[in-house]
């Protein structure tokens, strides 16, 4: 028996042990602070549980009630239509994939039937007499949607655009990653503070830019239509560089000589692209986009800031009624109960798309 | 990053038009790539406009600021609103508390996920491969909304303002161990075993061999974590409730909305210009070490 193949097996035997030993930190601060809280706003969120008294009372669903339900409602066709019109498109989309046989059929139609579902359950809403138990509620993950929809293909698309742009070798690319990149690591309070006074109406470079074009000045953040426009423009000048960083790396790790391959083949730039560059993105792409719905869907700082949910409850979002109720309004019980259905969303939206991607990959 | 490209489409075609024969193409790729570089090279620059914005803003007089601040261009230049934020009250502590809470979390971070991620990486043991799949799953998990019974634990422990409930919460990153994991498994067998076959320990071969080996990917992990707590907001704001104990990005947001602050753009943007200058230098001196470790991060899954 030689003496490496000795040593190997003393040292599996021995590994448990010091495995549990190097493991022991990470494990113990991830249980109580990461999974701890979680299952601890499961449990508080059947509770009536008030935060002065710090005493759970009435063990039950209505926490839920209260966040879900309502009285009084009307179906309409028309009611959210910018909503269900193209979820009624992509539904068509995946039909006609569907039926030209593209992917496993009986997975499409269950696709098909849930998005089905969804636009006629969009049509439900609290009639002339009726309301929601919480309004505000509704208008947060409205918001939060909105956010994220609006967000998450900007700062795809120009994270890999600028990635394109920069992967090239020189000091000039470095320095313009650099430029791109910079605005990460600034704090939400300094963003905030510069793009509250870019958007200014009568002192921001914004009024001024858009006067030279012979705009009248507009309070970007005081109108209730172009307020989250406003705040994912700043998210996305804030955060993309970001991306941009991911794309890069994931462009470097390509095999240089597919694209010679390819340029033998007579492909050209397009076709390179599409066939060579998408696809060998595929995980980081993955990667960015599940990080950036986890991000999106928990967004909060640069919105309370710059609108503090307003005007009215215009740009209110989730992170920040869970926080009002919680703290200000010290109803934990209803507050933790939100968080997890947060944390249901998350999951969901994360686990799709790692199902999505992998399908494709088979 | 910088200083080891991989080779890229352009460097190839530029590579290729250096013969003679394509001199024509060789022309038409210059005008391209100089056309490309002013246009990147403006991009960048409007790209930095609001952050300049900040740095004129802070070093214009504020009654000139008053009569015209939609300029790219110093208003009477003068240091006094730095200087006089500086010497504010308020600003040293919160500075100290940044340092505080962004330095142990640094610190605790880098060292939880090195440790967790040289037994994923090198170590065999029961339960690795689902223990592994938990923690990446951790990564799913939406830490920043859960700060409600995160609240609760440290209110009713009266750990409210105090630097432990600031920190400790952040130090399990399941992303650190994540990038951590994937360096030590790419490390060659040899280097340990020839310590082993020395009759070196786990201990040993991790402090002495693994650690002066990782050195890039802790410097990157730390700069991140680093960034991400220094600009951490919601948990600071909910868990500080005496300005004694905000964080820099706290105590800026809060004097956000003071009416004071509207008169003063100078005085307000020198605040903003103290809160990110610390991080705008660790930017500048460690770009590098920053930039790889978000790649490494994007590494295999």
């Amino acid at each position: 028996m030689s003496q490496a193949s000795a040593i190997r097996r003393r040292s599996r035997t021995g590994d448990t042990r010091a495995a549990l030993l190097f493991l022991l930190p990470f494990s113990v601060l991830a249980l109580v602070f990461i999974l701890y809280p979680v299952v601890q706003a499961l449990y508080m969120g059947f509770f009536d549980w008030d935060l002065l008294t710090q005493r759970a009372q009435n063990f039950g669903l209505q926490n839920y009630v209260t966040m879900l339900g309502g009285h009084g409602f009307v179906w309409s066709a028309t009611h959210m239509l910018t909503w269900r019109v193209p979820l009624l498109v992509v539904a068509a989309v995946v039909a006609v994939g569907a039926l030209r046989g593209r992917g496993r059929p009986l997975r499409a139609g269950v696709v098909v039937l849930l998005l089905l579902g969804l636009v006629v359950a969009l049509g439900f809403h609290p009639g002339p007499q009726g309301s929601w138990n919480d309004p505000r509620f509704w208008a947060a993950l409205q918001h939060t949607i909105e956010f994220t929809v609006i967000s998450t293909p900007l700062l795809l698309a120009l994270g890999l655009a600028m990635a394109l742009a920069v992967n090239r070798p020189g000091r000039a690319a470095s320095w313009y990653r650099g430029a791109f990149f910079l605005p990460y690591v600034l704090p939400v309070s300094v963003v905030t503070l510069i793009w509250i006074y870019l958007y200014n109406p009568s002192r921001g470079l914004f009024a001024s830019v858009t006067s030279a074009f012979g705009v009248e000045p507009i309070d970007y953040l005081n109108s209730s239509a172009l307020a989250i426009p406003a705040v994912v423009l700043t998210t996305v000048w804030w955060t993309v560089g970001f991306n941009m960083v991911l794309f890069v790396a994931g462009l470097q790790d390509i095999e240089p000589s597919l694209y010679e391959a390819a340029s033998l083949d007579g492909a050209g730039r397009v076709q390179s692209f599409l066939n060579i560059t998408l696809p060998g993105l595929r995980r980081v792409m993955l990667l960015v986009l599940v990080t950036q719905v986890v991000a999106s869907f928990q967004v909060f700082g640069q919105i309370y800031l710059m609108t503090r949910g307003g005007p009215g409850d215009s740009s209110l979002v989730l992170i920040q009624h869970i926080y009002q109720s919680g703290i200000r309004d010290s109803d934990l019980g209803y507050a933790s109960a939100m968080s997890i259905v947060l944390l249901v969303l998350i999951l969901a939206v994360s686990l799709v798309q790692l199902r999505f991607f992998k399908e494709d990959d088979a | 990053m910088s200083t080891a490209p991989a080779p890229t489409i352009t460097e190839r075609t530029t590579r290729e038009d250096a013969t003679p024969r394509r001199s024509r193409t060789a022309r038409r790729f210059t005008i391209g790539a100089s056309m490309l570089h002013l246009f990147l090279g403006v991009a960048a620059i409007v790209w930095l406009v609001p952050v300049i914005w900040m740095f004129v803003l802070a070093t214009s007089d504020n009654d000139l600021l008053q009569l015209d601040s939609q300029t790219l261009l110093p208003q009477g230049f003068t240091l006094q609103n730095l200087i006089g934020e500086l010497s504010n009250s308020e600003l040293p502590r919160w500075f100290l508390n940044s340092l505080i809470v962004t330095g142990v979390t640094t610190i605790g971070t880098v060292v939880c996920s090195a440790m967790a991620g040289y037994a994923f990486g090198r170590l065999d043991f029961r339960f690795k491969e689902p223990l592994f799949i938990v923690t990446l799953a951790g990564l799913m998990v939406p830490r920043e909304a859960m700060f409600i019974p995160l609240y609760l634990m440290f209110s009713s422990a009266g750990q409210l303002n105090t630097y432990p409930a600031m920190f400790l919460p952040r130090i399990a990153l399941p992303l650190g161990v994540f990038i951590m994991t994937q360096f030590f498994r790419a490390v060659p067998r040899e280097l340990e075993e020839a310590a082993r076959i020395d009759g070196a320990g786990h201990r040993r071969i991790f402090t002495r061999i693994m650690l002066p080996l990782a050195r890039p990917a802790i410097a990157a992990l730390a700069i991140f974590a680093f960034v991400q707590s220094w600009n951490d907001y919601l948990w600071p704001l909910v868990v500080a409730t005496q300005p004694d104990y905000y964080t820099l990005t706290v105590g800026l947001a809060q004097q956000q909305a003071s009416f004071e602050a509207a008169r003063s753009l100078g005085d307000l943007m020198s605040r903003g210009v103290i809160g990110s200058l610390p991080l705008i230098v660790v930017f500048l001196l460690f770009q590098r070490q920053l930039v790889r470790g978000i790649s490494l991060a994007s590494g295999e899954k």
